[in-house]
């Protein structure tokens, strides 16, 4: 600006402006909210513009038109109106400083507040005044590194800092603190004053650097770090005091409210960095020293199912460190203890797999609202209940009493059974696929799979051969969830069920057609056909020979031969057993259209008897029928039970000797036309089921030299843990081996020569291709 | 609420009403009314004479009605073949109008009419001998040849080689 020399230009000495300058600061500072005229305003910046702008060589620093410094260029006045007003900045603090000395606690922080106030917002109309000198002189001592020299507001601020806040801190602090407590104690204080002292803390932190942005420096160390030890301090003396006078329970619920009251704390009036360091704070006093105690209580809020309480306790521990680690093991031992409680209560007597199930749901299905509920799915607790609830699902009064861990997968699958078996007492169809669903709940903590596939598809060959399937799409949901839970393995057996049922009903139509088209014959009977692979279906072969009566026999004949021609070398056995059929009679008066009769094949065979005679013997019967005692017996003692046949002498239970003679029973009477004559089966089921547990112990051994060798084979040489881990690793979802049984297994394959011991190396094997 | 209008007082007792925004071009302005709010009181702005402010107002009215598609902060001051055609006519006015315009944009605070004036200035010094200078703007040498060699050897670094 030295070029404006040319232009008129005031000149100005500070002794005549700073009279008039100090005046209207000393009002605005003092006594702003009464206004402050415009004309006034301008007047002063005037002031200030006509002192800076005013050239060098009429200021009063400089000497001639020649720069002081080389490397400044232009020069700026301004440094004794900086002086002046730095002076009368601080003579202003020493004149509230005097004041404070009379004043306490409240009403010395409401005194601080109102002349902090006072001051800031004074301060920001003297920036503007002095908005010029900011620009130029300011601007140009602050480029040049001049630490002293401030923007005017900063200076406000440096000079309030050093010259009121300093000595005042302790006071001021120790009297917020006074405050504070008073409001953990219960009072109501004024917040608004706490914030405004609060907030002039944080302003008072400047940035030597960046002048425009605050550092905390002030805030931290002239209140924060004492608030959090007075908070600590606070802390460790109610709680030690409130826990022991109140419950566990209490003293939880104290706990949640102080930390929520301390988080508001903050949002209130605290600066927000303070938060993360406070609440830890407090964790560590209300939580930390007392876990031993909080621990102690969960066991008897688990007993008591406070579901409030321990919502609480899992809130509160899980925000320190290790905090929850004995709950999950605490809550592991109580859900088995209270799963294995509640199959004792059940166990005596028969089980009904239907409420086997359904109490072992219970148990889960409570502690499962508890984990996802209370403990918010904390992974650690979900683990615990599925430990929990394997232990108590596999091994319970019920399994120790069938001596037999596979019990609970058997009845499983019989619960499965009775869900998908058509039954009067079917559940509605809306329920089913939650009850789907509780199966492989219980399904997933099954350890013995394998018998649950083996009794699963026993069951599922029935429903499917006796059309028994309440309906084909459950029956498809079903089979879906096993295969997503176990994998296309475990389930390709019972989707090749399937499709042979599929394949059997094009099958017949062809067959239908064929006889229509070809055979130009009728078979007289309707006669169906299920083609069944023999891998696929668990079926036994009958147990018994059986003559197949002459009016069946062309059927069978006519089938087997269109078969064969399609199918060469497919080898078709009849399982008669599992066939059944209906007759028609026509010699009852009792109904004149006929009754018609469900029966089995060899119920047929012994029916069909008396088109011809009208009395046979049990010795004639098994001659012309060739069944074997045990069958023959149990298909006439229905046939007698159902009193389509009358026998002489009258039937006991156990016996039927050779000479018992039988007649139809004519004057047989009933109120259905349609009627269902008893299979004996109860046996039966007996049987199959200890054939099941029998042969899964075979079909284990098995699978495990299988797996060894499947193994071997590819690692060419292990040492023997190493084998085990990989064996348990590779059949754990089908069934738990047993370290002994595999042991067994390396035996026998090292006698058949699959394996060999390494010599030399101790425990280690080698495969032997 | 904000009065759309303001009034301002040059030196020489003369009142113009102008918009509230366009007076806020002036940052001393603006902080005025920021600080003391609504009054109907004029704003006296006792170092501009009404023909400078007349000056002063035309060219903010002009910048408000056709604000500068280039935001302020990307303005190379270094360079002075910038300015726009407006701004270069509206300088062409004789010397001490010019540095009456100057001073009243440093007094007002009015940047991008600081800017403009200087960068004229700076035009007219380009590539121009001190002695021409001198001439163009009427200044005394009150050096000694002295402390002019001294000047110049300190200035050495800077002088335009090229030309």
């Amino acid at each position: 600006m030295s070029m404006m020399t040319s232009a008129p230009q005031k000149s100005v000495k500070l002794e005549d402006i700073w009279p008039d300058l100090e005046e209207g600061i000393y009002k605005i500072i003092t006594d702003l909210n009464k206004g402050f005229p415009r004309n006034k305003w301008m007047a002063l910046y005037t002031h200030v513009y006509d002192y800076c702008a005013a050239s060098q060589s009429k200021g009063s620093t400089g000497k001639t038109g020649m720069p002081k410094q080389q490397s400044t260029g232009a020069n700026y006045v301004g440094e004794e109106l900086y002086n002046r007003l730095n002076l009368f900045l601080k003579n202003h603090m020493k004149e509230l400083l005097q004041v404070t000395d009379s004043k306490m606690d409240e009403t010395l922080l409401n005194y601080y507040y109102t002349e902090w106030d006072r001051y800031t917002s004074a301060m920001k109309y003297i920036n503007n005044i002095f908005q010029y000198m900011n620009r130029y002189w300011i601007k140009r001592e602050i480029d040049d590194g001049k630490k002293e020299v401030y923007e005017i507001f900063i200076l406000s601020l440096v000079i309030w800092r050093d010259y009121l806040f300093t000595p005042l801190k302790i006071r001021l602090t120790s009297s917020l603190l006074d405050i504070i407590e008073s409001e953990r104690n219960g009072y109501q204080i004024n917040t608004h004053l706490i914030k405004g002292v609060i907030n002039g803390y944080v302003s008072l932190g400047l940035n030597r650097e960046k002048p425009k942005e605050t550092i905390l420096q002030v805030y931290k160390s002239s209140f924060e770090e004492l608030f959090l030890t007075a908070t600590e301090n606070y802390y460790t003396n109610e709680s030690a005091k409130f826990i022991s006078e109140h419950s566990v329970a209490d003293y939880m619920k104290k706990v949640e409210t102080r930390l929520n009251e301390e988080v508001k704390r903050v949002q209130q009036y605290l600066h927000p960095s303070t938060e993360t360091e406070l609440i830890s704070k407090c964790e560590k006093v209300l939580i930390e020293k007392h876990v031993e105690v909080v621990w102690n209580e969960f066991q008897s809020l688990l007993e008591n199912d406070k579901i409030s309480d321990l919502t609480r306790m899992y809130s509160l521990l899980s925000r320190i460190p290790r905090g929850l680690e004995p709950l999950r093991a605490t809550l592991e031992k109580h859900v088995q203890n209270v799963g294995l409680q509640a199959v004792s209560s059940i166990a005596n007597g028969a089980i009904e797999p239907r409420v086997y199930i359904e109490t072992l749901l219970k148990v889960f299905k409570k502690y499962n609202d508890l984990v996802t509920g209370a403990f918010r799915s904390d992974t650690g607790f979900v683990a615990s209940l599925d430990k929990a609830c394997r232990r108590f699902i596999n091994e319970n009064a019920v399994t120790l009493a069938a001596k037999s861990s596979s019990k609970s997968p058997e009845l499983l699958a019989r619960f499965t059974d009775f869900l998908l078996k058509k039954s009067p007492n079917n559940p509605e169809e809306s329920e089913m696929e939650q009850l789907l669903n509780d199966v492989m709940i219980v399904f997933k903590y099954i350890e013995d799979k394998d018998v649950f596939q083996d009794f699963y598809s026993k069951m599922l060959a029935k429903r499917l051969i006796h059309g028994t399937s309440t309906s084909e799409d459950l029956e498809g949901t079903m089979i879906g969830k096993l295969k997503s839970t176990c994998g296309y393995e475990y389930t390709s057996k019972l989707q090749r069920m399937f499709t042979d049922m599929s394949l059997s009903r094009d099958l017949l139509d062809r067959f239908n057609t064929h006889l229509e088209q070809v055979e130009r014959s009728q078979l007289g009977i309707d006669f169906s056909v299920l083609v069944l692979a023999t891998g696929s279906w668990p079926l036994q072969p009958p147990s018994t020979n059986f003559s197949i009566p002459k009016e069946l026999q062309a059927c069978e004949e006519l089938f087997q031969k269109f078969y064969q021609v399609q199918y060469s070398g497919r080898k078709l056995n009849w399982l008669h057993h599992l066939s059944k059929g209906e007759l028609k009679t026509k010699y009852l008066q009792s109904s004149k259209s006929g009754y018609t009769l469900q029966c089995s094949t060899y119920q047929i065979g012994v029916l069909l008897q008396f088109n011809i005679y009208d009395s046979l013997t049990t010795e004639e019967i098994q001659g012309s029928t060739q069944l074997i005692d045990s069958v023959l017996k149990g298909t006439l003692t229905s046939l007698c039970k159902s009193k389509i046949l009358l026998s002489d002498p009258a039937l006991d239970d156990d016996d039927i000797s050779k000479s018992t003679k039988f007649t139809l029973n004519k004057g047989f009477k009933n109120k259905k036309t349609k009627i269902f004559i008893n299979v004996p089966v109860l046996t039966q089921v007996k049987e199959e089921i200890d054939s099941i547990h029998k042969t899964v112990e075979e079909d284990r051994k098995l699978q495990i030299q299988a797996a060894i060798v499947r193994i071997m084979k590819m690692r060419k040489q292990l040492p023997h843990s190493g084998l085990m881990t990989e064996v348990i690793s590779q059949l754990q979802t089908r069934f738990n081996p047993k370290v002994n049984i595999i042991k067994k297994c390396i035996d026998i394959l090292i006698e058949k020569e699959y394996l060999q011991r390494v010599e030399g190396q101790k425990d280690m094997y080698s495969y032997v291709a | 609420m904000s009065m759309s209008t303001v009034k301002l007082e040059s030196s020489d007792e003369k009142i113009y009403e102008v918009e509230r925004d366009i007076a806020c071009m002036s940052v001393t302005i603006k902080n005025m009314l920021e600080d003391i709010g609504d009054s109907d009181a004029p704003i006296p702005l006792p170092n501009v004479t009404s023909t400078i402010l007349e000056k002063v107002l035309e060219y903010c009215k002009h910048h408000h009605e056709h604000p500068s598609p280039q935001p302020e902060d990307k303005k190379d001051e270094k360079r002075l073949d910038d300015i726009p055609p407006y701004d270069r006519d509206f300088c062409k006015v004789d010397q001490p109008t010019l540095f009456e315009l100057i001073l009243a944009a440093n007094y007002l605070d009015i940047k991008a009419l600081l800017d403009v004036t200087c960068k004229t200035v700076a035009n007219m010094i380009r590539g121009k001998t001190p002695e021409e200078i001198r001439k163009i703007f009427n200044i005394k040498n009150d050096f000694t040849p002295d402390e002019e060699e001294q000047i110049r050897k300190e200035n050495e670094w800077c002088e335009d080689k090229g030309n």
